[in-house]
């Protein structure tokens, strides 16, 4: 079979996955090997397995478990998957990291990030982001819709899935927008990247840091009046 | 079907990033590179800055020949380039300038810098069409690899006519229906050309755009053509136009930027308010803005940000 991640770039994968520390598991959702009856097929399944398996390969401290979408609902309720194909990145503890669609083009480096990330149970934001995000104690959900060609987008997703890392109470998630256009449509995707957060508060194009946290607070409803000022003055 | 798979920027930091390539950054560069600074410069087009569209530059002191903008421009970037200094084309997107190394978030993956000198000149624009605002991310567009597949089989606008119009363009019809392109002024021969060229373009030049149109998403571009107002329907705007505000788009809101809108610096050094970020040449505000003093203020803020590497006291001379 073709490998999906050539040789010069398993070298480099090689390298970076050298910075591993703990294992990583990438729990693959996907479709089983018949289809059933009213069963949406699942164009790029077949490839989101591979992608996982060949990365798996690349290094010992990553496992790759796949799990079928439609028979193993065990597994399906407990990482709380919606949609197919989908991945959750897990360590130690689950941090709440996952990929819907396939994470190609310039998604590919957050996947590597993330892996990264996981294995060092650590995320590098700066210490007033940590700050920010410590005061959030009720479910967050942020989903970070995307294209594969686009180059704004890695920025939008990494923070994302760095805030799922460091607070107990969020979850991130990758939309490939075109692998799920009811999804896009109900977001009302028009433009990548869009961050939509807690269904209400979103996010047009890739923000820094300092703003990103923003807007999660304000999903949380944990601003306070300074930082209620700066977004409104940013958003206006 | 080939999957493209992106393995992010290496993970190097830079002594010095420097945004923008004209005159101000690649004499930073220069300097910087001289100063044996590990060196890159984050430029979007060789073309794009205003020392690039000048045809004919008479008064930079000891270029006495006929020389145009980019052929000096082009000078510039060889002798920063001889010195070590290296060039990406990229666009620069978000920065993070509190961190330690300070992040630049491009078209093409982040780099990282111990220190960054703000050169991108003043060019700049904000979304000046009433309803570009309102309807960005529902319709509006500046970015057609990141949405143009959104408007599969349906009409678009474009408007404007900057640099990476043409190249757009060439995304946006792979995806959409019809395009309407609305330049602000003629378009040179070899763009119209190119752009005529698809079959699915209809190239307006003497409409006016007035008012991007929508209900919660986009719905349509109002313009005055021949004396008469309609509206042409479209779900999606990408808008390509430059203006002549200091390009500052990029920044985190750490950096202090006056009324104007331009960056506050300090003109002996291009020292901000922010320790290690530095800003030169026309995103300054500078009250004559010429190559020469661009330049000038590019080589000051190289040698400032070597100091502030070196913790020194003072800025050192280049006398080779
Ligand atoms: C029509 C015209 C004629 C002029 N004639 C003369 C003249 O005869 N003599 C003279 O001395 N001066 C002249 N000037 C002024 C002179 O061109 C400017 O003062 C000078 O170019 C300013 O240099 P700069 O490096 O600050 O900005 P620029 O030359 O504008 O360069 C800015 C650079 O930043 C890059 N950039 C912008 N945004 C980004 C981003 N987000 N990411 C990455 N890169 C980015 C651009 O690609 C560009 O290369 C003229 C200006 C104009 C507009």
């Amino acid at each position: 079979m073709l490998m999906l991640i050539k040789e010069k770039d398993r070298a480099v994968i090689r390298e970076m996955f050298e910075a591993l520390v703990r294992p990583v598991k990438l729990v693959v959702f996907t479709q089983g090997p018949v289809h059933l009856p009213g069963e949406r097929p699942c164009e790029y399944c077949e490839q989101v397995v591979q992608l996982a398996k060949e990365l798996g390969e690349l290094t010992d401290k990553l496992d790759v478990e796949i799990v079928n979408f439609h028979t193993d609902k065990e597994r399906v309720k407990e990482y709380g998957i919606q949609r197919i194909p989908a991945i959750a990145v897990v360590g130690d503890v689950d941090y709440g990291i996952r990929y819907y669609g396939i994470p190609g083009g310039f998604e590919f480096a957050t996947l590597l990030e993330a892996i990264i990330d996981v294995s060092r149970g650590s995320a590098d934001l700066a210490d007033e982001t940590l700050e920010k995000l410590s005061r959030i104690d009720s479910p967050v959900h942020i989903q970070v819709f995307v294209t594969p060609t686009c180059p704004y987008c890695p920025s939008a997703v990494r923070l994302a899935h760095q805030f799922a890392m460091v607070n107990e109470h969020i979850t991130a998630d990758m939309v490939e927008a075109q692998e799920f256009p009811e999804l896009s449509r109900r977001y009302g995707v028009y433009g990548v990247p869009r961050t939509v957060i807690n269904e209400e508060t979103h996010i047009e194009g890739a923000v820094p840091e300092s703003i990103a946290v923003l807007y999660v607070l304000q999903a949380a409803g944990k601003l306070n009046e300074t930082e209620a000022q700066q977004l409104a003055a940013i958003s206006r | 079907m080939e999957l493209a798979l992106s393995l992010g920027a290496p993970a190097e930091v830079y002594d010095v990033v420097i945004i923008g390539g004209g005159p101000a950054g690649l004499s930073a560069a220069l300097y910087a590179a001289r100063a044996k600074l590990r060196t890159l410069v984050v430029d979007k087009h060789p073309r794009a800055g205003a020392l690039a569209m000048t045809e004919l530059i008479a008064n930079y002191p000891g270029v006495d020949e006929e020389l145009s903008g980019a052929e000096l421009l082009a000078r510039f970037r060889r002798q920063a380039e001889k010195f070590g200094a290296e060039v990406v084309e990229a666009q620069v997107l978000a920065t993070q300038l509190t961190s330690d190394p300070k992040q630049v978030i491009t078209s093409e993956g982040t780099y990282q810098g111990r220190t960054i000198i703000i050169a991108a000149g003043a060019l700049g624009r904000s979304g000046s069409i009433p309803g570009e605002k309102e309807f960005i991310g529902r319709g509006v567009s500046y970015c057609a690899a990141c949405d143009a597949a959104f408007f599969q089989g349906k009409d678009v606008a474009v408007i404007g006519d900057s640099r990476e119009m043409p190249d757009e363009l060439e995304l946006i019809v792979r995806f959409a229906r019809r395009v309407y392109l609305l330049p602000r002024k003629r378009l040179d021969e070899e763009v119209r050309a190119q752009v005529t060229g698809h079959a699915s373009v209809e190239l307006l030049e003497r409409a006016q755009v007035k008012r991007i149109v929508g209900e919660g998403a986009v719905t349509g571009v109002e313009v005055v053509d021949e004396g008469e107002a309609k509206v042409i329907p479209v779900a999606g705007v990408f808008v390509y136009l430059s203006g002549s505000r200091p390009t500052t788009d990029f920044l985190d809101g750490s950096v202090e930027i006056t009324a104007q809108g331009c960056i506050a610096a300090d003109p002996r050094t291009g020292a901000t308010n922010q320790p290690g970020v530095f800003a030169v040449g026309d995103v300054t505000c500078n009250e004559v803005r010429q190559a020469v003093v661009a330049a000038g203020q590019g080589a000051l803020a190289a040698l400032a940000a070597d100091k502030y590497l070196r913790r020194a006291k003072r800025m050192r001379q280049q006398w080779s």
